[in-house]
Parts: C-alpha cells; structure tokens; sequence
C-alpha cells in the first residue's frame, strides 16, 4: 500500500498524569515507557508542525487530559492550526467552563467518555469510588453544550453480565447516538489484575451472546473494532466461510489486521513519536528535533508495521493448521506484543482457534 | 459560480497533498473534505480573487496535457462544488 506523505491524524498523549488509577488502564504500569509531561511550548510548536503536515486530526489522551491546566491553551494551539481535536477522558474532571470552552471552538469532533457500567457498583469497581457519579456528571455537562460525546465501555469480569442495563443506561437514559466496546486485555496495569478482569472463554460467549443481541435491539448504536462484538461479528463469518470451504478473504491468510500506521501515528506524554499508544516502546524520534515527516516516511519501525500484510499466517506454527487462517487477518500488532514480545505475528487476542482450543464451541458464537 | 467570477479560496482551508496524483481539501471548520486530483490542486493554487475561473481554466490547459475541449466547464463545476462546501468564495467587486 502507498505511504501517504504526512499522517493524517495525531494521537497526542498530552499528560502522563491522571487522577484515575482503573484496574484495565493499558496505559500506566509499562516498564518501557518514562511517565513525564512536557510544558506547552513544546506542545505549539509541535502543533505548529503538524498544521504545516496538513494533520485534520489530533486525539488529546493521556493519563487524563483534563488533568492539565494549561488545556485550553493547548486546545487553542490545536485550533489555530487549522486542525480539528478529539479528546479521550474519563470524564470526571469536566466542568461546566471547560465544557463551554470546547463548544466555542467548533473543532471538536467528539469527547469521548470511559463508562464501564449503568451504576456506581459496577463502574466503580475498575475505576475506582465516585468515578462513575463524577463521569456521568462531566458527559451531561458536555451534552448540555452540545458536544458530542462517545462512550467506551471496556468489558471485564466486572460489568459483563450487566451489559443489557449498560445499554439500556446510555442509550435510553442518557441520549446517546451510539457506544463503542472493547475488552480488558493483558496490556499495561491489566497485567497485574488479569485473573480479576479478563475473561475467559465461558464469559467471552456470554459477552458475544449479549453485545450481537444488544446490536439488534440498537441498529448501528453499538460499534466496536476489537473485543467481544467485533469478535463475534468477524467468528461468525470465519465459522460460516470454513463451513462452505469458502475461498481466502481478501484481507485474509496475513497479518493485515491493523492499518492505523498508514494513517496515524502518535506521541508520547514526554514528546516521543511512537507508532501507536499501544506499542509505547518503539520509539521512532522526538518532536521538534525530529522532522515529523521524515519521521513518518523513514522511520524502520513504522516500515516494519507497514510490512505486515505481506506476512503469511503459514509463517506461524499455531496458525499453519489452522482450519480458519484463509479468513483471519491476524488482529493487532499491540496485542500481539504484549503476549509474545513480537509485533509481526498473529495476536493471540481475537484468535478465533484459541477460543475454541481453550474451551469455546462455535455454537457459542452468535 | 460563473466563469468571470475569481474564486477566493476560504483562508482556514487546508490542502493535503498526499501523493503525486491525489489530494484532500480539508475545511477543519465543517469537516468537510473533498479529494481531487493534480488538475483540482492547480485550480485550488491559482484561486487567488484575482484569476477568474476562465483564467483558471487557460492555466489549467496549458499546464496538462491531454485538456479536452469544454475543460472549462469542467473547472466550474469543481469550483461550484468547492463553493457550496464553503471552500471557495468570490472576490468582491470581481467581475461576473
């Protein structure tokens, strides 16, 4: 695929710091990453540079965006850029001001909110106590401005048999036009709650089972790129392809299951140009000493990533017998790290083989 | 728009040229964006509210090869385009 000569959107982890500490986080607890922020002269000049690349999009993250006082300043550098932002948060530190503020500058394509349940209990069992009642007030303030706001839910052990409720909570109670999922997964912080959290494959099924029929009730309302729905979704027609001998998928048979690299890429809280705010690690220079460009186009990292699609599943001896590997794409390069310290192999995350090795059956798969 | 009319392109616009044969007009205010070709980045760099369009389209002639003819029509029609997305406006007091 041709490389396209500037990224078209930034992932910007503006703040190391949060004042959330949620059991899943897969952004704290990572031996190979420094935690430490960098002063807003830093940050203009970046954006400087990524408006002369002609970037359409920066996603604010961190840690917790809210967390810095200089936000607006840094949302305004943003703007005046000629750029439009996005803000990952959890929620709890949006007051009615800064809610206003975002309006105002007509940029923002979505302030995105982490609520893992439809009460206290349940969301505040990863997140921490008066996370939830403090989330959901800094989203309604948010939707009295009319921003628009987006929802994760991260399913755990905690919340995966509440999800009918979660559903119910945010897209009937509280208005919303939709939600995304995803699952805990063996990343960061999670690491060291992975019995507590992550699920097995009796409870995968039972997510999978619940999210597809929650999806039916909710046409077009319930989205998710990784995790049980998109799992269920992509098993589905893996099972039915496999069943009819169907032939190769067209992204199928190789590791073409990311392509954020050709798009995106990201920075670290301490200035660092990574690949993604999953692969943390593999650093690829700093901003305003390294040429975002030149970075984009030279970097060996991102060539590597880049590569991937020409990479066979036969390659990998798990997946050469594999009856579905014609229709598999291998799923994400971070994943795959964090379980096998390789980014150019298959993820054991959404391995269709897996789950039904480990105990899965395919009539578990709606 | 009309073919004395010289579009103005709308300052907060952003032009993404991503590889030699494609491009992205992209207005951060709208989001709106539209994808054009080498031939829809030369009209874009030659609006300027003082080139007209018919202007536009002689520089667009000369500077391609294989240029039917009624290429003008042509030029207008992705100027109008532009202009209904908010990308163009038209200079003041300019003929047309």
């Amino acid at each position: 695929m041709r490389v396209i000569r500037t990224p078209r959107y930034v992932d910007v982890e503006i703040t190391a710091a949060c004042n959330q500490r949620c059991s899943y986080c897969y952004f704290f607890d990572n031996p190979e990453v420094p935690y430490h922020d960098l002063p807003l002269g830093e940050w203009l000049s970046f954006f400087e540079e990524l408006g002369r690349c002609g970037v359409m999009r920066v996603t604010l993250q961190g840690g917790e965006p809210f967390m810095r006082g200089d936000l607006r300043e840094v949302i305004s550098g943003v703007v005046e850029n000629r750029m439009r932002f996005a803000v990952l948060s959890n929620g709890t530190l949006i007051d009615d001001s800064m809610a206003a503020f975002i309006a105002r500058t007509n940029r923002c394509d979505q302030v995105q909110v982490s609520v893992d349940g439809p009460c206290a209990r349940i969301h505040d069992a990863t997140r921490g106590r008066g996370s939830f009642d403090a989330a959901i007030a800094g989203l309604k303030r948010l939707q009295s401005h009319s921003i628009p706001v987006g929802v994760r839910v991260t399913i755990s052990r905690h919340n995966v048999g509440h999800l009918e409720e979660t559903a119910r909570f945010l897209l009937e109670d509280l208005g919303l036009a939709r939600f995304g999922t995803n699952s805990a997964g063996y990343i960061g912080t999670c690491r060291r709650h992975a019995d507590e959290l992550l699920l097995d494959p009796a409870l995968h099924a039972e997510a999978m089972q619940a999210l597809v029929r929650i999806a039916g009730r909710y046409p077009g309302r319930v989205l998710a790129n990784a995790g049980p729905l998109a799992d269920a979704l992509t098993w589905r027609k893996m099972l039915d392809a496999a069943g009819c001998g169907a032939g190769t998928f067209d992204d199928g048979g190789r590791l073409t299951g990311c392509g954020c690299h050709f798009t995106t890429c990201a920075v670290r809280a301490d200035g660092v140009i990574i690949p993604c705010v999953l692969l943390a690690h593999m650093e690829m220079g700093r901003i305003n000493k390294d040429s975002l460009e030149a970075v984009w186009n030279n970097s060996p990292v991102l060539a590597e990533l880049r590569s991937r699609s020409s990479i066979e599943l036969k390659d990998f001896e798990y997946c050469r017998a594999c009856l579905y590997s014609p229709y598999c794409t291998g799923s994400c390069p971070a994943m795959a790290y964090t379980q096998s310290r390789r980014v150019n192999a298959p993820s054991p995350d959404g391995c269709l083989r897996r789950f039904l090795d480990s105990g899965g059956r395919p009539e578990d798969i709606p | 728009m009309k073919l004395d009319d010289a579009p103005v392109p709308n300052p907060v616009v952003v032009l993404r040229e991503e590889s030699d044969d494609w491009a992205i007009l992209f207005n951060p205010d709208t989001s709106a964006a539209v994808g054009t070709n080498p031939v829809g980045v030369e009209i874009w760099k030659q609006a300027d509210g003082t080139r007209s369009l018919r202007d536009i389209a002689a520089t667009v002639a000369r500077r391609f090869s294989n240029v039917p003819e009624g290429a003008s029509g042509e030029v207008l029609s992705f100027a109008d385009e532009l202009a209904r997305d908010g990308f163009f406006g038209v200079a003041e007091g300019a003929e047309g």
